[in-house]
Formats: C-alpha cells, sequence, structure tokens
C-alpha cells in the first residue's frame, strides 16, 4: 500500500510526445521514483464514431466501427455486424459463421504478437523482440488479404454472412503459416517470457487480485490474468465457438508477467482453433441477402476481442441508418483500473510503460 | 579565351616553392615524433574516434541483424560505415536551443567537458611495454579511477542545468548507479593490486606474461565485468538514459552538436572501461608476438581484444532488456560487492598459490 500523502509531489506529463505513450497522456504523480497517482487524460483521438454511424448506413457503418481498434479489426467489426443481426433478428449461416471465426482468430493472434512486441518495447529490450513479432504479423496479414483483400481494415463481416467464401488454397496456406507461427511461438518463450531479467521486471509487478479487477472492471487478458475465467467466446458461445474445443488461458498471478502469459496461451488457442475450423468448414452459402431497411429494434452484443469484452447496444428506428449505437470499450474500462493500480499496489516510474503496455490499452476505442 | 592558351597561362604560372618548416619546428618534432604519434593516432585522438566511429556502425549493423532488417545502407557506399560521420554533420547544423529557466553557462559546459574524461582516462593504458602515452608510476590505476569517478558529476550537472523533471530523474538515476557500480570496480581491481603488488598498469601487465589474471583472479573478472557495464551505463544497466521511461534520461534536453558530443562519452566510457578490463584480466598487451616483438604485436592485441569485449557488451544489447533503478542497486549492493569482498579474501589467503599459477 502506498500512502499518497507525501509533501513534496512532482508532477509528470506521461505523453503524448513521450516516446512509450502512444496517443495518449498520462499524469503521473511522483517524488523521483514513486509513483502515486497515474491520472488518464482522455480525449486526444476523439473522433464522435458513435454518433458518425447514426448517419451511416449499417454496411458503411462498419468501416468507421473497424477504426476503433484497427489492431483487431476483424474481432471489433464484429461486434458491431452482431448487434445488428441481434437487432433485426438475422440468422447467419453456418459457413459464414466458421469464416468469421477464422479470421477473429487471426485478428486476435495479431493483436496479441503486437501486444507482446510493446512489452519487449516497453521493458527496453526494443532490439530483438518488437521487429521479430513485427515480422510474423506479416504472415498473418497476408493470410487476412488472402481471405478478404485487405491487409489491416477488413470491413469483411456484413449483416447476414461475410463478403466473400474462402479462396482457394487458403487452408494449405494457412496451416503453413500457423505450424512456423507454433515454432516462433517457442522462440518467443525462450527468449523473451522466460528472459531473467524480463521476469525481474514483471513478476509481482503491477498485481491486481482477482476480486480488485472484478470491482474495477477489468476487461480481457487483465481481467484472466488475476485468475477470473471470463471469455465471451464461452459465454455467449458466438459463432462457430460453441463447436469448437478450446481452452480458456488463465492464470493465477495477476502481475503483468500473467498478463501476457494470458495472451502467450490465448495466441497458442488461437492456432488450434483456426486449425479446427479449416477442418470442420461445412458447406453451404456464405452470406444471406438482407434488406437495407431492417425493422425497429434493439439489439445487444458481447464479443471477446484481443482487449477484452465489446459490448455494442444497437437501436433501430425502421430507417436503414442506426437510430444510436453505444458501445462499451475495454481499454476504457482498463485505463480505469490502471488508473487505480497506484492505490493497491507499489509502482516505480520505471514500471509505468510495463504496467500501462500490460494491459494493452488501445487509446482510440477509449476516447471512440 | 580559348582552352589551349589557358593551358598556357596556367603554365607560366609560378610553381609554389613550399615554404621550410622552421627550424626548431623540425627539431621538435624530429625530437618528440613518438609523443605526436601517441597523441595524434594511438591512444590518442584518432583512436578514440576511429573506436568510436566503428563501435557505433558495429553496434548499428549487428543490430540490425538481430532485428530483421538491414540497418545503414548508403552512406559511404560499403554498408553504410560513414553513416556516424553523416550524423554528426547533420547534428552541427542543426540548433541548439537551451530549455527556459536552464543554467546555459553549465548546460553547455558539460557536452564540451564530459568526453574528455574518459578520453583522459585512456592515456593512462599501456598499449605496448614502452607505449604508454602517461605513465603515472605506482599511482596508475588510482588516476584512472580518479578520472572515471567525475563523471557521474558531470551527469547530474547536465541533468540540473537543464531545468526539466525527466532529466532530474535520470541525473539521480546516474549518481545511484555509478556509486553502485563503480564500489565493486574498486573492490575488485583491489584485488588485482593485492596480487600484483602494484598500482603500476605496466607492472600488472607485465606479470600476465605466463596467465593471465582472469585464472586466478576469476570472481573479480566477472564482478568488474558486470560492474563496468553499470559504470558505462550500457544494458541491461541503460537506466538513467531510459528511453521508455525518461525520454532520453538526464540527455534529454540536449540538441545539435551538445546532443551528439554526449552521445560520445558513452562509447568513450565503454572504451576506457574495457581497456581497464583488459589491461586488469586479460593481459593487456601481452600475445605471440605476431608483428614481431615490441610495440607492433602490442597494439594489434589490445586491439583484438578490445574488439572481442565490445562486441560481448553490445551483444549483450539484444540478449536482455534493462533492470529496474531498485534492481540495478541491488545487484550492485548484495551481490557484486559482497562477491568483490570474497575476491579479496581468497586472494590474500591464496597469493602464495595464484603466484605459483602465474609462473
Amino acid at each position: 500500500m502506498v500512502v499518497s500523502e507525501a509533501k513534496e509531489i512532482m508532477r509528470i506529463s506521461w505523453g503524448p510526445q513521450h516516446p512509450m505513450s502512444g496517443q495518449f497522456r498520462f499524469i503521473l504523480e511522483t517524488d523521483g521514483e514513486n509513483v502515486y497517482e497515474i491520472i488518464p487524460d482522455f480525449g486526444f483521438t476523439h473522433r464522435g464514431i458513435e454518433k458518425i454511424l447514426e448517419y451511416r448506413t449499417f454496411v458503411q457503418g462498419i468501416v468507421p466501427f473497424e477504426r476503433l481498434a484497427m489492431v483487431d479489426a476483424a474481432n471489433v467489426g464484429l461486434a458491431y455486424v452482431r448487434a445488428i443481426e441481434d437487432a433485426a433478428g438475422i440468422e447467419v449461416p453456418k459457413r459464414a459463421q466458421y469464416i468469421r471465426t477464422i479470421l477473429c482468430e487471426i485478428s486476435r493472434i495479431n493483436s496479441h504478437l503486437y501486444a507482446i512486441g510493446l512489452a519487449a518495447e516497453a521493458a527496453g529490450g526494443y532490439p530483438a523482440i518488437f521487429l521479430w513479432t513485427t515480422a510474423d504479423r506479416e504472415l498473418f496479414l497476408d493470410l487476412a488479404e488472402m481471405l478478404t483483400g485487405a491487409r489491416w481494415s477488413y470491413a469483411f463481416f456484413i449483416p447476414g454472412g461475410v463478403r466473400a467464401d474462402i479462396p482457394e488454397g487458403f487452408k494449405e496456406r494457412a496451416l503453413k503459416v500457423l505450424s512456423y507461427f507454433e515454432k516462433r511461438l517457442i522462440a518467443y518463450r525462450d527468449s523473451w517470457l522466460e528472459n531473467e531479467i524480463w521476469l525481474t521486471r514483471s513478476r509481482g509487478v503491477g498485481r491486481l487480485s482477482a476480486e480488485d479487477a472484478i470491482k474495477l472492471g477489468a476487461a480481457g487478458p487483465s481481467l484472466r490474468g488475476s485468475g477470473v475465467e471470463l471469455d465471451m467466446r464461452k459465454e455467449e458461445k458466438y459463432e462457430a465457438y460453441e463447436e469448437l474445443n478450446f481452452k480458456v488461458a488463465v492464470q493465477k498471478e495477476g502481475d503483468c508477467q500473467a498478463r501476457f502469459m494470458v495472451r502467450f496461451l490465448e495466441m497458442i488457442e488461437s492456432t488450434k482453433i483456426i486449425r479446427q475450423a479449416l477442418e470442420n468448414l461445412p458447406p453451404g452459402p456464405f452470406k444471406k441477402p438482407v434488406p437495407p431497411k431492417l425493422p425497429k429494434g434493439e439489439g445487444f452484443a458481447r464479443v471477446e476481442t484481443a482487449r477484452g469484452e465489446m459490448d455494442v447496444h444497437v437501436i433501430l428506428d425502421g430507417s436503414d441508418k442506426p437510430y444510436r449505437v453505444k458501445v462499451c470499450a475495454p481499454s476504457f474500462r482498463n485505463l480505469y483500473v490502471i488508473s487505480k493500480l497506484p492505490k493497491l499496489t507499489k509502482i516505480l516510474v520505471a514500471d509505468v510503460p510495463v504496467v500501462i503496455w500490460s494491459f494493452d490499452p488501445w487509446y482510440l476505442d477509449a476516447d471512440r | 579565351m580559348l582552352i589551349d592558351e589557358r593551358c598556357i597561362v596556367m603554365a607560366e604560372l609560378p610553381i609554389p616553392i613550399p615554404i621550410p618548416l622552421p627550424e626548431w619546428v623540425v627539431e621538435f618534432i624530429a625530437l618528440n615524433w613518438e609523443t605526436l604519434l601517441k597523441i595524434i593516432i594511438i591512444p590518442g585522438l584518432a583512436f578514440i574516434l576511429l573506436f568510436e566511429l566503428v563501435a557505433v556502425w558495429f553496434e548499428r549493423k549487428f543490430l540490425a541483424d538481430a532485428m530483421l532488417r538491414i540497418g545503414p545502407l548508403y552512406c559511404g557506399r560499403v554498408a553504410g560505415w560513414l553513416q556516424l560521420i553523416a550524423d554528426a554533420l547533420k547534428l552541427t547544423v542543426k540548433e541548439l536551443f537551451a530549455p527556459k529557466g536552464a543554467h546555459k553557462v553549465l548546460f553547455y559546459a558539460v557536452p564540451v567537458f564530459a568526453p574528455t574524461i574518459p578520453a583522459l582516462a585512456v592515456v593512462l593504458i599501456p598499449f605496448g611495454p614502452d607505449w604508454i602515452l602517461f605513465r603515472a608510476g605506482g599511482a596508475g590505476l588510482l588516476l584512472f579511477f580518479a578520472l572515471t569517478s567525475l563523471i557521474p558529476v558531470l551527469t547530474i550537472l547536465a541533468g540540473w542545468a537543464s531545468n526539466n523533471k525527466y532529466t532530474i530523474i535520470g541525473a539521480l538515476r546516474s549518481a545511484y548507479l555509478y556509486i553502485a557500480a563503480e564500489m565493486p570496480l574498486f573492490i575488485a581491481a583491489a584485488g588485482v593490486v593485492i596480487l600484483a603488488g602494484t598500482f603500476d598498469l605496466v607492472e600488472i601487465v607485465e606479470l600476465q606474461s605466463k596467465m593471465w589474471f582472469a585464472i586466478p583472479q576469476f570472481i573479480g573478472f566477472i564482478t568488474f565485468f558486470i560492474a563496468m557495464l553499470g559504470a558505462s551505463e550500457r544494458v541491461p544497466f541503460d537506466i538513467p538514459v531510459a528511453e521508455q521511461e525518461l525520454v532520453l534520461g538526464w540527455r534529454t534536453e540536449y540538441t545539435g552538436i551538445a546532443f551528439g558530443l554526449l552521445m560520445t562519452v558513452e562509447y568513450a566510457c565503454l572504451l576506457a572501461w574495457s581497456l581497464l578490463f583488459i589491461t586488469l584480466y586479460l593481459g593487456g598487451y601481452q600475445g605471440p608476438p605476431i608483428l614481431g616483438p615490441g610495440t607492433a604485436s602490442g597494439i594489434f592485441w589490445m586491439l583484438v581484444k578490445l574488439g572481442i569485449v565490445v562486441a560481448i557488451a553490445i551483444f549483450l544489447r539484444v540478449v536482455f532488456p534493462r533492470y529496474r533503478i531498485d534492481q540495478a542497486l541491488r545487484l550492485g549492493w548484495r551481490y557484486l560487492i559482497p562477491l568483490a569482498l570474497l575476491n579479496i579474501f581468497l586472494t590474500l589467503a591464496m597469493k602464495p598459490y595464484m603466484l605459483a599459477l602465474l609462473k
């Protein structure tokens, strides 16, 4: 416990012009090395996406919605699409569900690779790992390009299915990439996640107990890193996840290392999911026609994005545009946890980048 | 005017006769050519600058290889070896800028004086039995430590004079780290001094003609190497300039060539400490006389050993992230200092056996 009654407090502006802050500002209250407060300063990247969606048709709206977290575009886009389908009561063909699952897991691997690379950078081990993960992400970006025609913003999921079927040769290539990637995962574990100095930097740092994680509303790997087994893929059983066999990655320690181990284990699970989905791909249509104007209604979707549970609430008024869209973003919840963390555990200035990137906030979806 | 005519005009111009150097200059050079050679070429100016050029180039290329990229490519045509010169040229034409509220005199004094201190320490290192710029005799090792312990004073001044929060934290970290790293350095070197019975660096090297001190002083050898990385602020001890936490630590506010000069300090420190490490533990200039007996092979072996030590220090940067300041201090005070003291005990207890090992 840190008592924040030190007399000489120094306020440090950590960002947005800082090498490790991203497009965001934290105000740190310190006395040299001890951090007493981390105050997030929201709004640097506010774009009014919820309002923009009210002026876009359902299909047009998918593109700005994916801008919430570009690194994880498929999962985020799926949240919006599923909310619309829930409101209008649209059933999706089986084959489309499997294709969606495959792309979602590719997107999750992309995002987690980026997170682990940033962890390496945050702890000062920049040279090797960040660019290794970037190089390996390239393979998955190419896979996504083969499937959807885009490397980043796919806009591939539409209400009623997906835009295109799995192309020829995709399965063989995906299996090749996956078997290569499984070898690389071992390299990451040996050279980074079990690196002596990385363990001294991350073990016991930024510890968040299970009760605090639930009370403060942590989401995703941050929650599972504290030992709470909550995964929307198991809870909501959306798309093909019910029929596929996978485990929820959980770590008990609740420190930075545990959060990264959760991401690491989730990548292993994702490779398993992609393999199974490719094996069991059912025949049939990959999309169903949906009228441009949807009936009046209200829809809600919970989707497990790479950063955690994303909730989308949509209200339709019978036109071709949503009346109102409300997003509950995982990064916003995790940023709140970060701001409360100095009260729960001792944090030094050197821990700040490691702790913040162990929660892997994507400031754009927090600001919206 | 036609080209031919111009040629004729050129040909008619009187050929400039070189002005003969004054007699006293010729005499001075004839008497002191060896000292001048030492000052200008090795271990003086050219050597230090060339070392920085090569070390920075190697670090960039090596890191690039580890990071799956190419690194400097175009400057100098062959593998971008001129990149550092290009960077230095760029930095010289940048604006020098002191932040508001900075202590201008100190702010600009530090980058001028900081690179000279490790360079002065290099002067004390023997590169051959007779090839030493300043033989301080019995004060050699002491003078080396006295000079290098001035470095944290300058970093603290730089951090304070910049009037910035990041620089102050960085400067204080630098001071803490230097004390935690330099104590084990002193104590480990004391083991060598006890064994050799002298502070004179030349005599220390001469004693290692049969066996390097790295073998009888093995604990001190390891301790010195780890503490040396801390003293020269290399990974995993680059805590004072931790980019991810403190932007650039105590160097944050410097721009232009002042920044460039401060960057050279890091490499000059690495050079000075590596040379002392080689002198104390790796037999200094001793080695098989490949280039004939005497100075030439001495310099050759110094350069080879320097290359290996610096390459290992750079390799560590690929493998390890950075320690936190409290962890680095704990390493220094809890492990390195006791290890170095253990080394002294062992040396005192087993000095006759160790000396027998050397013969």
